[in-house]
Order: structure tokens, then sequence, then C-alpha cells
């Protein structure tokens, strides 16, 4: 069931194209991230969701029915402000109670449904403070509930914790996630924070310059980035331009073999991009069948991981994230061998290339593949 | 830094003394002569303490009708200038319009004129129309000079309102008055509480142009207490009249501290 | 992702939606709407009688036509010049004393530490909230022949006691007392631009407190000093209550002399003359100081208002 479904929406400030033929369908129950660097149009197509922006082309319906010409005061959309917006002169009750009383329910059901709230946030009893009196997580688990009483079809929040700090930020997060699973609310997360996006969101939409760059997964956005902005914004990632040398990718001193049809497939783009997470490059002491050598720069230990920057000459630099399993320091020589790569073509239409490598007995081999997306 | 810390104490005694001898100590002169039955100069002190003074202003016919005069005016001014400027703040903070800041300017620059000359122009054209001596003529006069302080202040106030809290109120359902009513207007009211006392205030205490346009007719408190200054033998009489104008409008000034925000009065020029 | 066509009311293909906000397209209008009633009294009961008044100056009453009469009159007549120029020099004297002091306080409030602080600063206010005629019935009962000061000096023995009740320094004493806090107020919002980063590098490459006071405190200042000047010269040119009560009757201030005119002698040609005048220094003041403030601003690169 599409609980949510915005078809083509543009919206223009002057001659900015703010949002750009934003299509998107958003299931019942579903939690999608809107990500993306700040002016990207994330915000925007928020509150056009909401009613404070009104689009200049396309719909947006809510369960099929369509609300442009709705105002924000009538729509089934709840919103959770970045700077919490609460009414300073009304007390925590007030302000959840605020909407409530406007639809004139009976005053024993708006006190329950404001205990309830509180409960529901975790700030039983604070019914009496006023906000100016509450901690920034407090004032924003406020602004949750006042949003979350009036039972809303679509639940929008942006960027709420962006304003707390790291700690609080994870907590607020985790509790978010199971309130929103609990009711089953479709919720609408806008964040520039993508291991916020990643934790939170069933579905992701990576966005840039008022454009989706890709809807996905999390893991989807991750392993298979369709664009090099996305590849670029989410996670960690080694990006090198490259061109096709005798058959072979060369990025830097980095010599990758192909095969023949992937040759075809890369040659006709003017750009091209390699793309390697830091966890599919190994290191090795000692020259042994690589991709490129170079001299350890940096090793940092976090943990069970660790984070090595590989110095491969020419101011040509690889992130490494492994186990820590082969023993080198820092200004050590080692060989690279990359395990899997996605070639962009002028930026888009990526090629992921799986790779083989010379394995310890006992382990498959497989011969180097080339898996097409699209 | 010990030493600068005790050199900082001391000027800061003498500026503490030297300010409390000139600003205070000349009020607390009148406060005193206020309950003075009789101090008979050079004493350092009233030979008598007492209240007989005010039992004879209270009694005094004109007295007890300037005061209820200059409530009244103080009040309509009040509530005109209000009434008045109150939407055209709102206007100035939020609405665009054509001019704009040219007429907030223009408020502004009226009263970086002369006023007391101002006053003479306004006075002669009262004249031919004949609203010299009327309690209309007196009203108008005061009204257009609060007219600043009635739109600055509350066009500030207006400003400082957070758009958020108003988009949040209409996204839990409330209409634009609503949002008005219930969510804009308390967050300005301490801010436009404290400029409609401030008018109330100068029009109650103004001297100038109730000079120019009430006398002989219409006489405020403030006229009262002049004739009652100028070559009167009786001391008393002044000095009651200073602390019955005066010492209610402080204490409620003490009671109100929170409204007079300093950043409520800078953000006001244009900002 | 492409649009699922599902039930009810969803379009294929762009929409476009002209900018509709009835609000919107006309909120100019109500704006003006609101404005109006403020600012057409303001130009029904200032504007209009300032400028008729003004222009009513080039026509004396029972002359044939445009003339400087008035002006002639004006300027012919010893004793009109002579409460002009005692006016500014009333206003002059009282700004120089209120420049000296409002510095001194100033500059105590913003670089001192102690406690004393905000007493200190709580006094400098004070007197925005006591009313003009107050504030001189209180100073006669100060300073005035029968005042407390006096009677202090004869109990410790000073004899010889000059008040300035009825005297120029007595409309002197009550117009500063008046215009302290203004004063102290302006001064302090253009210290608050002088950092203590900026002092703290002029004592490391090894100025002493004058220094410091001439070369980097003072020069942020100029344009907050010559906003002070500029805005108490205008205020204590056209104040009336505290010299009619504290000042003397002969020279008087132009303002007090401007009321006896209209009031008591009933010559409205000379009271307006007077005003035209009045308005005349004041607008030449005006000009001066923002030349100086222009200049200052344009010679420092900051123009910016």
């Amino acid at each position: 069931m599409v609980a949510l479904s915005l078809t083509s929406v543009s919206r223009r400030f002057g001659n900015v194209h703010a949002v750009d033929n934003f299509s998107l369908d958003v299931a019942t129950g579903e939690f999608v991230c809107l990500l993306g660097p700040s002016g990207c149009g994330k915000s925007t197509a928020l509150r056009m969701i909401a009613g404070f922006e009104t689009p200049d082309a396309g719909d947006i319906a809510i369960d099929g029915d369509s609300t442009i010409h709705v105002p924000p005061n009538r729509r089934a959309t709840s919103m959770v402000f970045q700077s919490h917006a609460l009414w300073s002169h009304m007390t925590v009750f007030g302000n959840i109670a605020f909407g409530l009383k406007l639809r004139r329910l009976p005053r024993a059901t708006v006190a329950a449904e404001v205990t309830d709230a509180l409960t529901l946030v975790g700030l039983t009893g604070m019914e009496k403070r006023y906000p100016g009196q509450l901690s920034g997580g407090q004032q924003q688990r406020v602004a949750l509930a006042r949003s979350l009483v009036l039972k809303p079809k679509i639940l929008l929040l942006d960027e709420p914790f962006s304003s707390l700090d790291a700690h609080l930020r994870v907590r607020l997060r985790d509790e978010l996630k199971a309130i929103q699973r609990r009711l089953k609310l479709t919720t609408i997360f806008v964040t520039h924070d993508q291991e916020e996006a990643l934790t939170l969101a069933d579905r992701i939409v990576v966005m840039n310059r008022g454009t989706i760059e890709q809807v996905g997964a999390p893991s989807e956005v991750y392993d298979l980035p369709r664009t090099l902005f996305a590849a670029s914004f989410i996670g960690s990632m080694n990006l090198l331009q490259a061109r096709l040398v005798d058959g072979q990718l060369a990025a830097g001193p980095i010599r990758i073999a192909i095969d023949a049809d992937i040759d075809v497939a890369l040659a006709g783009a003017t750009e091209l991009h390699l793309a390697i997470r830091p966890e599919d490059v190994s290191v090795e002491p000692g020259f042994d069948v690589a991709d490129a050598a170079g001299t350890v720069e940096r090793v940092i230990k976090l943990g069970a991981v660790r984070l090595a920057v590989i110095d491969l000459g020419d101011g040509h630099r690889l992130k490494v994230q492994d186990m820590g399993r082969a023993a080198f320091g820092e200004r050590a020589t080692v060989a690279v061998h990359i395990g899997r790569l996605l070639v962009y073509r002028n930026g888009a239409e990526p090629l992921e290339i799986v790779r083989a490598r010379a394995a310890p007995a006992g382990r498959r081999t497989e011969r180097p593949h080339a898996v097409g997306t699209r | 830094m010990r030493r600068a810390l005790g050199k900082d104490a001391v000027i800061g005694a003498v500026l503490l003394a030297a300010l409390l001898i000139f600003v205070l100590a000349p009020l607390l002169t009148v406060i005193v002569w206020a309950f003075a039955d009789q101090w008979r100069p050079p004493a350092l002190w009233p030979t008598q303490w007492g209240v007989r003074y005010w039992h004879i202003l209270l009694a005094r016919a004109d007295v007890v009708q300037s005061l209820t005069i200059s409530l009244f005016i103080s009040l309509v001014v009040t509530i005109v200038a209000a009434l008045i400027c109150l939407p055209a703040a709102y206007a100035f903070a939020r609405l665009d319009f054509p001019g704009r800041k040219l007429f907030l300017l223009s408020f502004i620059a009226v009263n970086a004129f002369p006023r007391f000359a101002l006053y003479v122009s306004i006075a002669i054209v009262f004249l031919s129309v004949g609203l010299i001596g009327t309690i209309t003529g007196v009203v108008l006069i005061q009204l257009v000079f609060s007219l600043l302080f009635m739109i600055w202040i509350p066009t500030a106030a207006f400003r400082g309102v957070d758009r958020s809290i108003e988009e949040a109120a209409r996204d839990v359902g409330a209409s634009h008055l609503t949002v008005l009513v219930r969510i804009t207007l308390p967050q300005v009211a301490p801010a436009i509480g404290a400029a409609l006392l401030l008018t109330f205030m100068n029009a109650f205490y103004e001297v100038d142009g109730a000079l120019l346009i009430g006398v002989p007719t219409v006489r405020t408190m403030p006229i009262v207490m002049l004739s009652l200054i100028n070559g009167q033998i009786i001391v008393q009489y002044g000095a009651v009249l200073s602390v019955m104008l005066w010492v209610p409008s402080l204490v409620l000034l003490l009671l109100t501290r929170r409204m007079f925000d300093s950043r409520t009065f800078a953000a006001g020029l244009g900002v | 992702m492409t649009t699922a066509a599902s039930a009810g009311g969803l379009r294929q293909g762009r929409i476009e939606h002209p900018r509709r906000s009835l609000f919107r397209d006309r909120g100019w209008a109500v704006g003006l709407a609101l404005i109006a009633p403020a600012f057409l009294l303001m130009v029904v009961l200032i504007f209009a009688p300032a400028v008729l008044s003004l222009a009513g100056t080039f026509f004396p009453a029972g002359a044939a036509g445009a003339s400087l009469a008035n002006y002639e009159h004006f300027f012919g007549d010893a004793l009109s010049v002579l409460n002009l120029v005692f006016t500014v020099w009333t206003t002059l004297a009282t700004l120089l004393v209120l420049l000296v002091v409002g510095l001194v306080v100033a500059v105590y409030l913003r670089f001192s530490q102690s406690r004393l602080v905000a007493a200190i600063q709580v006094l400098s206010l004070f007197p925005l909230f006591v009313p003009g005629i107050v504030i001189s019935f209180a100073l006669i009962r100060f300073l005035g022949p029968t005042g407390l000061v006096p009677s202090i000096l004869k109990a410790i023995g000073i004899t010889g006691y000059q008040t300035p009740y009825l005297h120029a320094s007595g409309a002197v004493i009550g117009l500063v007392w008046e215009n302290i806090p203004l004063t102290v107020m302006l001064l302090t919002a253009g210290l608050s631009q002088v950092s203590n980063r900026a002092i703290e590098a002029a004592r490391d490459v090894g100025a002493n407190a004058v220094q410091i006071f001439i070369h980097i405190v003072l020069p942020p200042l100029t344009r907050s000093i010559a906003v002070v000047c500029c805005l108490n010269f205008l205020q204590i040119f056209g104040s009336f209550t505290v010299p009619y009560i504290l000042g003397p009757a002969a020279p008087q201030m132009m303002s007090i002399f401007m009321q006896r005119t209209f009031t008591e002698v009933h010559l409205a040609d000379a009271a307006e003359t007077q005003a035209a005048i009045t308005f005349l220094v004041c607008l030449i003041a005006g000009v001066v100081y923002s030349a100086i403030v222009f200049r200052d601003s344009a010679a420092k690169g900051t123009l910016a208002a």
C-alpha cells in the first residue's frame, strides 16, 4: 500500500531548482531517509510534503489523494523541526495537548493521550515543565511526542538530532526507530549524516542538487552506489581517476588487468573513475602478486579493525581497512591487492569488478568476472 | 594582578559614590521632603515628619482633577497608539511592501528633529483649527510622539519570533488566526507590554506639549506641579506631587524589569 | 523509481501550478494598509504642520508676498540673537560634560572586573525612568539656595556657595543628568566593538595603557562619539522642561523663547520663525556630524552603516 507518492515534483526559487523532477513512492510503515549535502533539496522536498511549500510542478498524494491544495494544518502529516520549535510560553503538557485541543477532544481524552505520548518518548511526569527548563535531548523528545500524539499518517523529521551531541544522537536514533517500528508509522527523515541514514532507513534516497541520485536499501546503496556522487557520499571510499592503457585499467601506479568484454564496455566513456572500499583492499608486507606497491604512511588501530593509509607514490594514496592479520608497521613497503572495485563511466553506470587473489590453501578461487549493474 | 584589581575597585568606588550623589541623592532629598511636615533649611533633617501635605494636596480640587485628566489622557493615548501601531509593527516585521524601509525610517527621522520646534509648528496649526486648550489637542500631540516607540519595539518583537514555532502550530492543525492569537502574540507579549508601559508613562509625564497646547483649560498633573514649583514657598507641595507622580511608575518598572530586554531596544533600529 | 499509477487522483506527467496565493500576491497592499493610519497621522500632525510652518515664515503676515522679513526681524533683535547664541552655548557645554562623564563611565564598565560594575550600570541608566519635571524639582531641592548641598556645606563650615539654580549652569547640570543614560548606552555599544583580543595583542607588542586607549580603543569609538554628539545636540537644543525650571529667565533657550512667544505674547509668526531657525541649526549640526562620520568611515573603509 502506497502511503505517500510524489510525482515529478519540482520547486524553483528564482532561477535555482531546489527540487527537480522528484518522484518517489513510500509504502505504509516504511522508514525513508532523504540523504544529501546541504542545498541538495531534501528539506525543500520535506516541506512540500508537509505543505509549507507548494510545488511548481508535479503532484503529492497521501493514500492516493492529492494534497497539493491542502494547507499544512489540514494534512495528515506531522513534522518534527530541526530546532524543535516548542512553544516557550506553554508547558510540556500544553505543547503536546495543543493540537488535540484544536480538534476539540474532551479534556480527559487529551490528558490521557498526552500521558501516553510522554511515556512513549520516555518523559513521564514532565508535564508541568517549560521548554526552557529542559535539556536539548528532552526538548527534542517533547517535539516528537507532540507530533506522535496526533497519530499522523506520515511522520516527517527535518534533521531533528543534528544539534545534539553524538552520544545523545545515537540514543535518540535508536529510540526513534523502536517507536517507529512499534507504531508502524510511515516516516520520512531528512539528514546529511550518512551514518544516520544507513542505521535508520529501510530505504535511502540520495539527493544532490535537487535531483535523486539513487534510491535503495542501505546495503544496496552502500554496495552499489549508482553514481560517483553517491559513491563519494556514502561511507568511506577511495576514488581514483582512471584510464585504459594496453587493455588494463590504470589509476596512478595501480594496474588492473581486465577482460576484453570489460575493455569494450569501458571504451566508450570519456571519463573513468575507480571507486574502491577500504575493506576491499588487502595489504601484505613485501611484494607478491599485486596491483601496486607502496609505503605505509599511517596505521591506526581501532580495536578489532585496522585502518592504514598507503602511499603509492606521485601523490596517490589508498585508504585500507582490514582485520590486522598481516603484520606491518609505518614506513614498511607493502603490496596492495584490490579485491573489488567499481568503475564509473562518466560519473555513473558503474561496472562492478570482483577479483580473485592468490589464496591460502583450502579456499576456492574464482576467475575475475564483471557484473554489469544498471 | 591583585594590585590592578585594587585600583580597579577604588576607581569603581569613586565612580559609584559620584553617581550615587549625582543621580540618587537629589531624588532621595525630594522623598524626604514629601514626608516632612516641617523642615527648615539649613537644617539637615526635617524637624517634624508626617503626611500633612499629602492630605492638603489630595483635598485640592485642581490636584485631584489634574490626576483624573492625566490618567484619562494617558490611557487614551496608549490605547489609540496600540490600535494604530501594533498592526503597523506587524506589517513592518512580517510583510513585504514597497518602500518598507523608507516608511520605517521616516518614523525614526521624525525624532531626529528638535522636538519643541515641532511642537510649536503643530501648536500654530492647532491654533487655527481651535484645538488649543482641548483634551483632543493634548491627546493628539502626545499620541503622535509616541508612535516611534510603539512601532519600533513591537516591530523588533515580531521580527524576533522564530518562524518554525508558527509552522509547528500550523502543522498540528492551527489556522492562521489561531497561530496569531495563541502562538505569536504570547511570544511578543512581554515586549509589547513594555512598549505600552513606556507609552503610558511618557504621556503621563509629558510637559512640553501639554503646556503648549493644553494650558489654560486642560491642566495635566505635571502642569499643576509646574505651577506649584515656580516661586512656591511651600516646598512640600512639589515634593508630594513628585512622589505621587513618580514612585508608582518606578515600582511598576521594577516589577516588570524582565520585559526590558536590551536586545529588544537595540534590535528595533531597522535590523 | 517509476511513478505508480495507483487508485484515486494520481495524474501522469508533469502538472504545472502557477504560483497562486491571493495573500501572497496582494500582501503588499495589506502591508501598506496596516501602516497607513500611523503614517498618515505622522504626516498630518508632524510633516504637514512643519512644512507649512516653515513655508509660512517666508510669507510674513501683512506683507505682499515672499520675503525674509521674519528672519530679518529675528536677527535684528538683540534679544533673539542672544537667546540663540545662549542655546548653542548651553548645548555645547552640556555635550562636553556629557562626553567626559559618559566616556569615563563607559570605559570603566567595559574594562572593569569589579563587582561594582552592575551597580554603576544601573545607576547610569536610572535617569531614564525619572520624568524631567521630577528631576528638575529634585535638583532645586538639592542644589538650590535652600537645598541640601548648601545646608551640608554650611554645616561643615564652607561658605560662599553659589547656587546653579536659575543660572545657565543649573540648566547644564539638569540636562547632563537627563542625557547620561543615552550617552552611556551608545558609548558602551561602541566600546563593545573593541575586542579584548585586540587589546591583548597591543599589549603583547608593547603598548602602554595610554597608547592602547588612543590607538586601539578610541578609533572604533569615533563613530559612537559622533552619534552621541549628534543625538544629544538635537535632544538638548530642543529640550524644554529642565531649562525652563532650572535655567535663567534671560537669556533663555530657544524652546522656552518659543513657548513664551506663542503662549504669552501670542506672536505666531515670530514663534514660527524661531522654530524654523531651530530646525536650521539642528540641520547644520546633523550635516556636520554626518560629514564627520562619513569621512571617518570612508577613510577606514568601513562604509557599512
